[in-house]
């Protein structure tokens, strides 16, 4: 791939997810496009970009499934977990009328770990799950992470995290190295594609109590990160939470959340109506 | 099990695809609809200029957020033009929006940075040297090397100071020294440069090694 080539093929990238890929990772991208040009036979750069641009038979969203990252465990930091269970569904039913369901959405939630984390998490730790209808909605952007977290299936590493208890309670083994997410538990999550760079898509899915969005921002340039924020501002119930990754930090992104420090975690609150002008 | 219900809630009705209704309410309606509209005039036809006209009234602080976003999405000269002369605003927050949107919009604004780095205001080219930051090294490092060997003022030196002690190399090593001499009698400039004299020499060690 010559240098002109990576350029366009970045732009493009960039354009349709906000990832932006420079020339630091050339090797990173040159690799993936060297797959999906094995994989949809096409015999150079110059025509798999030609079926690239033109979506021949979903190539996009399988270009895009190539690059995304899934790498995650169960209760990957689970101090904002604490956090959620300690203060931020406290503050959230107070302003919520009775019996109006509590929605939590993990984006991205690649292969599923978020999700059922925040699943087994409230069954383990929230009093009060019992007494509310809790919504949990995990998005990507990456359609063969949804089908896995569909699927439900892990392996030692993902499940490192977690006490053998809790593996035996919600889990079933398939073998020595694999476990299946129990089927009232993957019933309990529901999993919806989603580019958080798209204003149609995201809205979608309506307004959230909570929203986990970690480790993805560090991926985009500032103003795909912008971009994201007013979305998921736009995700957010007046008063509702955001969660980020540890190393990632609303204030350096957008003026729109107020932060918020508990004992666990710093979370970022989209301000009550009429809170601000 | 499952105490946790799937679809418990009623499923949101999807939004409308506001694009090309945006700009009819850009400045009229309420808080929440100039949001949305702001978000959306960027992809309309004509929209940049109806945004930068939204600009120049708009006081809310998100809806203004929006429009510098929408702007920055759009990376057009035309998004530049609209968003400089906020660069001289008296309102703190409005000047750092616009900072930081053509921080974002370095590469598209780089036609105006030489302009804007012998702009009469120095604070204005206080923040020029702040939006190089964003520029690849190799163009930013000549525009702010040229500034250090004539401007006037302190304040703007110590600002290109700041962005070449992270960005410099070797060949902005002349231009500091010969700053550092221009203002004998300034302490902090000195210290600054002398501090970022010792950063690039610390990094060109430690590239050779």
């Amino acid at each position: 791939m010559t240098e002109q080539e990576f350029q366009r093929l970045s732009e493009f990238l960039y354009r349709r997810t906000g990832m932006l890929f420079g020339e630091a990772k050339s090797y990173y991208v040159q690799r993936r496009v060297t797959e999906r040009m094995a994989a949809s036979g096409a015999t150079s750069f110059a025509s798999y970009f030609a079926r690239l641009r033109g979506d021949v038979l979903g190539e996009i969203e399988q270009f895009i499934n190539a690059f995304t990252v899934n790498e995650t465990y169960f209760y990957r930091e689970d101090h904002q977990l604490q956090c959620m269970t300690t203060d931020l569904l406290r503050e959230r039913l107070k302003g919520k009328p009775g019996g109006e369901t509590v929605r939590i959405w993990s984006v991205p939630c690649s292969t599923g770990e978020e999700p059922y984390s925040i699943a087994i998490w409230l069954l383990e730790n929230w009093p009060q799950v019992d007494a509310h209808d809790v919504e949990i909605i995990g998005s990507d952007i990456d359609t063969d992470a949804l089908e896995a977290a569909r699927a439900g299936v892990y392996g030692r590493r993902a499940l490192m995290r977690l006490s053998a208890e809790l593996v035996d309670r919600y889990f079933e083994p398939l073998d020595d190295e694999h476990w299946r997410v129990l089927e009232d538990l993957r019933d309990s999550v529901r999993f919806s594609p989603v580019n958080l760079m798209d204003a149609v898509e995201t809205r979608a899915n309506g307004r959230f109590d909570v929203i986990f969005c970690r480790n993805v921002l560090i991926y985009f340039d500032d103003t795909s990160r912008r971009i994201a924020a007013e979305n998921l501002f736009e995700n957010l119930a007046p008063g509702g939470f955001i969660c980020l990754g540890h190393s990632e930090s609303m204030s350096r992104i957008s003026p729109l959340f107020e932060v918020c420090r508990y004992a666990d975690a710093i979370v970022y609150q989209r301000p009550w109506e009429g809170a601000r002008g | 099990m499952p105490l946790i219900r799937k679809g418990g809630a009623e499923p949101p009705a999807p939004a409308r695809d506001e694009r090309g209704e945006a700009l009819a309410t850009l400045t009229d309606g309420t808080n929440d609809q100039r949001w949305a509209a702001a978000r959306a005039a960027g992809e309309a036809p004509g929209g940049v200029q109806a945004l930068g006209q939204a600009l120049l009234t708009e006081m809310d602080p998100r809806v203004r957020e929006a429009i510098f976003t929408s702007l920055m999405r759009t990376h057009s000269p035309e998004a530049v033009e609209a968003i400089l002369p906020h660069l001289r605003s008296d309102d703190a927050n409005l000047r750092t929006g616009a900072l930081d949107a053509l921080r974002g919009l370095a590469g598209t604004a780089t036609p105006n940075l030489p302009t804007l780095l012998r702009d009469p205001d120095q604070d204005v080219r206080v923040l020029a040297c702040e939006i190089l930051r964003d520029l690849p090294s190799v163009e930013a490092k000549p525009l702010l090397c040229e500034l250090l060997g004539r401007d006037e003022q302190v304040n703007v030196c110590a600002a290109a100071v700041e962005v070449l002690a992270e960005i410099g190399g070797p060949e902005a090593l002349p231009a500091l020294v010969a700053c550092m001499a221009r203002f004998p009698n300034e302490p902090f400039l000195i210290f600054s440069i002398k501090a970022a004299v010792a950063r690039i020499g610390a990094q060109i060690t430690a590239h050779r090694g």
